[in-house]
């Protein structure tokens, strides 16, 4: 016996359904297949089992992508996770115009990505951007810096990109949860004599742990995804030295316009993911 | 004391630099060509020019790219928050057999990054004649808009007291009329901010849009600016002008959102 209105539940529910089956649902089954088969644009798709995933595990073009990936989400989260952390412990300090400033830090998070990548590609420019200039006024260089030109610059120009669009996002999250931290535990902690440091050991962090669990593994994932600051500052180059996947998995699909191999370079990393959505949900859908 | 000083030493440090390229953007749109290939720094334009916006708005297909853009960021914000207001009214409060498995569903579905789906649902479309047509981002931002959107409708419809509702029906009403007639209008303020966020997800993206559309005519902004950047020469004042044009509505509306952006990104993660 269904409990009364469950009818009108379902119906209200249905179109959501419908449209997570139909495009999210299928097309994720249809990648797991596409990505067993041989697809080029055109031409029907091949079946040849796991051949795809094998011949990448082997080419070293796919194991540097891979490796450029970890450098690029690792380095960007872990940074992004201190900076947030200071801006969250900064801004509850600060009282006096908290919100303005929280609104102001949070604008990098809201600009679109692409004109945040465009911006900062003529930030980075070698011969007019701000950074060259800036730094030859102050007497600091010599002569420009191609940053976007040369490998080693260039990967850690699109991290910083990264780390300032995504910062506010980690600083907001964890500004919530401080405020959440029970104030008696502070006064507590005080009348033991505990000092600014133990309190920060002791009651912040534990306090934070949940959030800052919650908020890397959420921005791992949209940064190990990553788009659209690569491909518009580097296009993955030069040569390259900052293609990461969803760069790569685009070249693949439609500069190779093999979209059997493209799709495997998209789900090689798809167990790590689904790992980490999976305990993510588990988390967040905890009943309280 | 010492703590407050510290606090606002690195506050005023997070300020600059996030501001430096905000101030680069906004006064590069103001510099005359001139100015900005100098190899005397320009640090601010002088004199201040509008020629950058005059040539982006006359030369280029920056018009027709806000229109597509304005177009599709509306479709697909009215759609989204049809389906997300009855699918959050449903999960937050019916209660019927299946309800947390489709709400953990749509928080899984919201986390599935679109490099995953990119390439598959570019082969449906095209199956279904929707690719290079604005139709194909239409149906393709929802997918992304309707589980962000309902994991925010639902916590918000959660926030508002149930015995409204209860009485309703107690005095008559039937369920739609309860959240026809008492619910939707007390949760006017988190459907308004449920649209306005599909409006600027939908307004910022890239990847779809880049893979979807081929036609000039069809672009939206961003697309738009990727070509207009690698032309043949760069071409920053314009660049930096349109840069400035495309932020300034999606500012807009987060002074207004920032209080629910806050809500919604955080509700979750503090509350594990």
């Amino acid at each position: 016996m269904l409990p009364p209105d469950a009818g009108i539940g379902y119906l209200f529910v249905l179109p959501l359904v419908v449209l997570v089956l139909l495009l999210i649902a299928y097309p994720l089954g249809s990648a797991v297949y596409l990505s067993l088969t041989e697809k080029y644009v055109g031409y029907p798709p091949r079946f040849v089992g796991l051949k795809n995933y094998v011949e990448l595990t082997g080419d070293p073009v796919f194991r540097k992508v891979i490796w450029n990936s970890a450098v690029f989400t690792v380095g960007s989260v872990t940074v992004k996770l201190m900076i947030g952390l200071l801006m969250a412990l900064s801004l509850h300090q600060a009282l006096f115009a908290r919100r303005l400033v929280r609104g102001l830090l949070l604008l990098p998070w809201v600009v679109p990505t692409v004109i945040t990548a465009l911006a900062w590609h003529w930030m980075f420019d070698a011969l007019r951007g701000f950074i060259n200039v800036s730094l030859e006024t102050l007497g600091l260089i010599g002569e420009p810096i191609a940053w976007l030109g040369q490998p080693s610059t260039a990967m850690m120009a699109v991290v910083v990109v990264n780390i300032w669009r995504g910062f506010p996002f980690f600083g907001v999250s964890l500004l919530a949860g401080l405020q959440a931290i029970p104030a008696d535990l502070y006064e507590a902690a005080a009348v033991d004599g505990a000092s600014a440091t133990q309190r920060f050991r002791h009651v912040t962090l534990p306090g934070l742990r949940p959030v800052i669990f919650v908020t890397t593994l959420i921005s791992t994932i949209f940064t190990l995804n990553d788009f659209n600051i690569v491909y518009v500052m580097t296009r993955g180059g030069p040569g390259i030295a900052t293609h990461i996947l969803a760069t790569y998995t685009y070249e693949v699909g439609f500069q190779a316009l093999r979209w059997g191999r493209a799709v495997a370079v998209s789900m090689y990393l798809m167990p790590l993911v689904v790992v980490m959505i999976v305990v993510l949900a588990r988390r967040l859908t905890r009943e309280d | 004391m010492g703590a407050r000083v510290l606090a606002w030493v690195s506050l005023s440090v997070l300020l600059v630099a996030v501001g430096v390229p905000f101030y680069w953007m906004v006064t590069t749109s103001l510099k005359t060509s001139t100015q900005i290939q100098s190899l005397t720094p320009y640090y601010y334009p002088r004199p201040v020019t509008f020629g950058n916006y005059v040539e982006l708005l006359r030369g280029t297909g920056f018009p027709r790219w806000i229109r597509n853009s304005t177009a599709v960021a509306l479709g697909a914000s009215l759609v989204t928050v049809l389906v997300s207001c009855l699918a959050g009214y449903s999960l937050a409060r019916i209660r019927y057999p299946g309800r947390r498995l489709l709400a953990t569903t749509v928080l899984v579905v919201y986390l599935v990054p679109p490099t995953l789906l990119f390439i598959p649902l570019y082969t449906i479309l095209n199956g279904l004649g929707l690719a290079n047509t604005l139709w194909a981002l239409l149906v393709a931002y929802p997918t992304f808009t309707v589980p962000f959107c309902t994991w925010l409708l639902i916590g918000f419809f959660r926030s508002i007291p149930p015995d409204l509702e209860d009485a309703a029906m107690v005095d008559g009403a039937s369920r739609v009329q309860a959240f026809h007639r008492v619910v939707l209008p007390l949760a006017a303020p988190g459907v308004l901010a449920a649209g306005l966020f599909a409006f600027t997800l939908a307004w910022n993206e890239f990847l779809y849009a880049l893979v979807f559309i081929h036609d000039g005519d069809l672009k939206t902004i961003p697309v738009g600016l990727n070509d207009l950047m690698f032309g043949d020469i760069f071409l920053w004042g314009q660049l930096m002008a349109a840069s400035v044009l495309t932020t300034v509505p999606v500012v807009v509306l987060y002074t207004y959102l920032q209080r629910y952006m806050v809500e919604g990104l955080t509700a979750g993660a503090v509350k594990g």
